[in-house]
């Protein structure tokens, strides 16, 4: 067991599945499945539709530990179905979020003066299209309610997001992932709203082609989300990558996430307004425009630089 | 096109059958072209029960091949296997097994 | 009959006292730029004698600075225009009790989130994460949230504006109402199923199906509104009980997770409660573990 921990750590994230992510991002040896494969809680709607299924419907859901700190997690499998959301695995999320509040609740009420490293956390490996359009009322119901226990979270327990899966972070998880606290990215990962097939339906080809893989990773991969300030650190493709700058995030105290987040509060809604009233002004016909105003004088260098020259030299955008 | 979700049951006995060593075993995701698989400990008299649940239809003879054989190289007994299959070739299919039974060690 | 699909702005005067509401005005926030998120409409109006603010959708304007914008599509500026509506009644009822907070009332008829190239450059997911938020908290402040479908209620719009009331009420079908992820012949194409086939499971099925009765079944709707001239008086009914409610510290019986329940209760939604149970059992068995 020892081994194959180890030699996840220098894994691809990207290329490792989601129960291999969970349980590398957390102490060895410490993760607790909950409603794993044993439970056999796939969907009912799945084979309605003639759809073949998978024992944990999709996503890795349980406890584990990052030093004496509970951490709740969800990983998602974006190879199944496309990391889309039903029920079952839309209930998974949910309530790994409620029990992880519960928990806090729970230590704090039997001792006041819980230290901050005991603080529960939640942290959620995204690696999907959103709603999965066979169980879509499902699916779409899923992602009100996890929206709901956020909110419960505030003030109790930080929610972390991981993105760097070949799937990305789409659809209604992406509005989720923005409401952590904290985004975690990798180059890889994408993050977004609408699909780009869905954009060059609206738009037209020649506004957006949606197989053009650079102009889509521009638009919204890590790189692009951590100059617009929408990822607040982006790491190296690798399990050990993510787990450190999730160590390093998870290692702050509570009162400190609120400078990581992007939305929840009037003051942030305002400077989001400052960020649309730059769009209209700069009228981008690209990302590139975006970069080149924050400061960032060759954009087009921006997308092959190395992350360790990008960290270190990039011009994130800050608007007055 | 309308699809069905199929159920394939199986069930083999191995030659010289040994007891499978462990009492539960999970591999694999359900990807396109791919499967996975659960191995658990059961008292069946020293057979093998497998389920399988493909969308694909009419490849039951194949999967009886690549199944026979999974049990006859690895003498494995007394336990169930459930496989959620999503077009896995018999190739793919061969090797998730083996794979399967390597997690235990 | 009358429709009522793209006339948000009727609907508000259906809803609310004669004369009372007053646009772009909420607490101290004051909008005057017609043009800023035109298809939002925001404001604080009287509803039986008291103060609520209204949220609605005018799907007959067009926002001209953002392309995708228009029909009653939610986009940048419309989703953080109702989110400052949120944020500033909260404001305004702060220093009143949980039992004096002032309702607010969505008025439900968009076909979407914006699905445009500037919007994922500069973030759709957060300008309809933002809004949901602020309900959120709102809600959770003690403010009824109620939701009144008239038009359309799609996707990630209806989960914005909408999906994280207390209790949502939807005019019934035969007004043209529409609450789905997607139409079915999307579905169809995207799954590559086939269309007849889905629309026959539909039938019986409420889980990819679209429409209000079918989310009622799912518990994703609270109650379906027969008449138009009901709307008002369902809507005031519904703040009364959510208050009560509230008050009693039932919380957890509205909005998102109450629906959960009442899916459960309705036979759409089965499986989600049984899944949270075993994981409940499950984590109990080793909390010991891990909450020290």
């Amino acid at each position: 067991m020892s081994g194959k921990w180890n030699m996840l750590q220098s894994q691809s994230f990207l290329e490792c599945n989601g129960r291999q992510r969970a349980f590398g991002l957390l102490d060895e040896g410490t993760l607790t499945e909950l409603a794993g494969p044993r439970d056999r809680l796939s969907s009912p709607h799945l084979p309605v539709l003639g759809e073949a299924i998978q024992f944990d419907d999709g996503i890795v859901t349980g406890v584990g530990l990052i030093g004496k700190k509970p951490v709740f997690i969800a990983s998602q499998e974006g190879r199944f179905v496309g990391g889309a959301v039903g029920e079952v695995s839309g209930a998974k999320i949910v309530n790994v979020v409620r029990l992880a509040r519960e928990a806090f609740d729970r230590m704090v009420s039997a001792r006041a003066d819980l230290p901050e490293e005991k603080r529960p956390a939640v942290v959620i490996s995204f690696d999907t299209g959103g709603v999965r359009l066979h169980e879509a009322n499902a699916g779409l119901l899923a992602h009100s309610e996890l929206m709901d226990q956020f909110q419960d979270c505030k003030g109790k327990v930080p929610i972390v997001s991981l993105i760097g899966g070949r799937v990305g972070c789409f659809g209604g998880m992406g509005f989720v992932a923005a409401a952590a606290d904290v985004v975690i990215m990798s180059q890889n990962g994408r993050l977004g709203l609408t699909g780009p097939e869905v954009i060059e339906e609206e738009m037209g080809k020649d506004e957006f082609d949606a197989s053009d893989r650079a102009l889509v990773y521009r638009t919204t991969g890590g790189k692009h989300r951590y100059i617009m300030g929408d990822c607040n650190l982006l790491v190296a493709d690798s399990i050990k990558a993510f787990r450190t700058a999730l160590i390093e995030v998870l290692a702050l105290p509570y009162g400190r996430m609120d400078g990581f987040r992007r939305i929840g509060s009037l003051e942030k809604v305002r400077y989001q307004l400052k960020l649309v009233d730059l769009c209209v002004k700069l009228a981008p016909k690209d990302s590139r425009d975006v970069w080149k105003y924050a400061g960032n004088e060759n954009p087009t260098a921006v997308t092959d630089m190395s992350l360790e020259t990008f960290l270190s030299t990039v011009r994130r955008l800050q608007v007055e | 096109m309308r699809k069905k979700l199929n159920r394939l049951d199986f069930e083999f006995k191995a030659d010289k059958a040994k007891d499978f060593p462990a009492d539960f075993v999970h591999y694999g995701v359900v990807g396109s072209g791919d499967m996975e698989i659960i191995i658990e400990k059961k008292p069946l008299d020293g057979a093998i029960r497998v389920t399988v649940l493909t969308p694909v239809s009419g490849f039951d003879e194949v999967w009886r091949r690549v199944l026979y054989r999974f049990v006859k190289e690895t003498h494995i007994g007394n336990a169930s296997i459930e496989i959620n299959d999503c077009n896995a070739t018999p190739v793919v299919g061969s090797l998730r097994l083996r794979q399967a039974l390597a997690e235990i060690s | 009959m009358d429709k009522l699909i793209g006339k948000g702005r009727a609907a508000i005067g259906m809803v609310v006292d004669p004369e009372s509401f007053r646009e772009g005005v909420i607490g101290d926030l004051i909008i005057t730029d017609k043009d800023f998120g035109p298809g939002a409409v925001i404001g604080t109006a009287a509803l039986g004698n008291e103060t609520c603010t209204i949220i609605a959708i005018d799907a007959m304007k067009t926002n001209r600075k953002f392309r995708v914008v228009y029909a009653g599509i939610i986009g940048l500026e419309e989703a953080y225009k109702m989110a400052l509506a949120v944020y500033h009644s909260i404001e305004a009822d702060k220093d009143n009790g949980p039992g004096e907070k002032r309702p607010l009332v969505l008025i439900v008829d968009t076909p979407g989130n914006a699905p445009g190239k500037l919007e994922e450059i500069f973030g759709m997911n957060k300008a309809t994460g933002a809004y949901q938020l602020a309900l959120a908290e709102a809600r959770k402040a003690g403010h009824p949230i109620i939701a009144l479908v008239i038009g359309r209620a799609i996707s990630g719009a209806f989960l914005c504006h909408g999906l994280q009331a207390d209790r949502i009420l939807a005019l019934g079908p035969k007004f043209g109402t529409l609450v789905h992820v997607m139409p079915l012949t999307s579905i169809a194409r995207i799954t590559r199923l086939d269309l007849e086939w889905l629309q026959e499971l539909a039938k019986e099925n409420p889980v990819f199906a679209a429409g209000p009765d079918f989310f009622y079944r799912l518990g994703g709707i609270e109650e379906l509104i027969d008449r138009i001239e009901d709307m008002r008086g369902r809507v005031i009914a519904h703040i009364a009980e959510v208050r009560s409610i509230k008050a009693r510290g039932g919380y957890e019986e509205l909005g998102p997770s109450g629906r959960g329940a009442l899916g459960a209760k309705r036979g759409g939604r089965r499986m989600r409660s049984e899944v949270m149970e075993t994981m409940n059992k499950e984590f109990a068995a080793v909390a010991d573990r891990y909450l020290i």
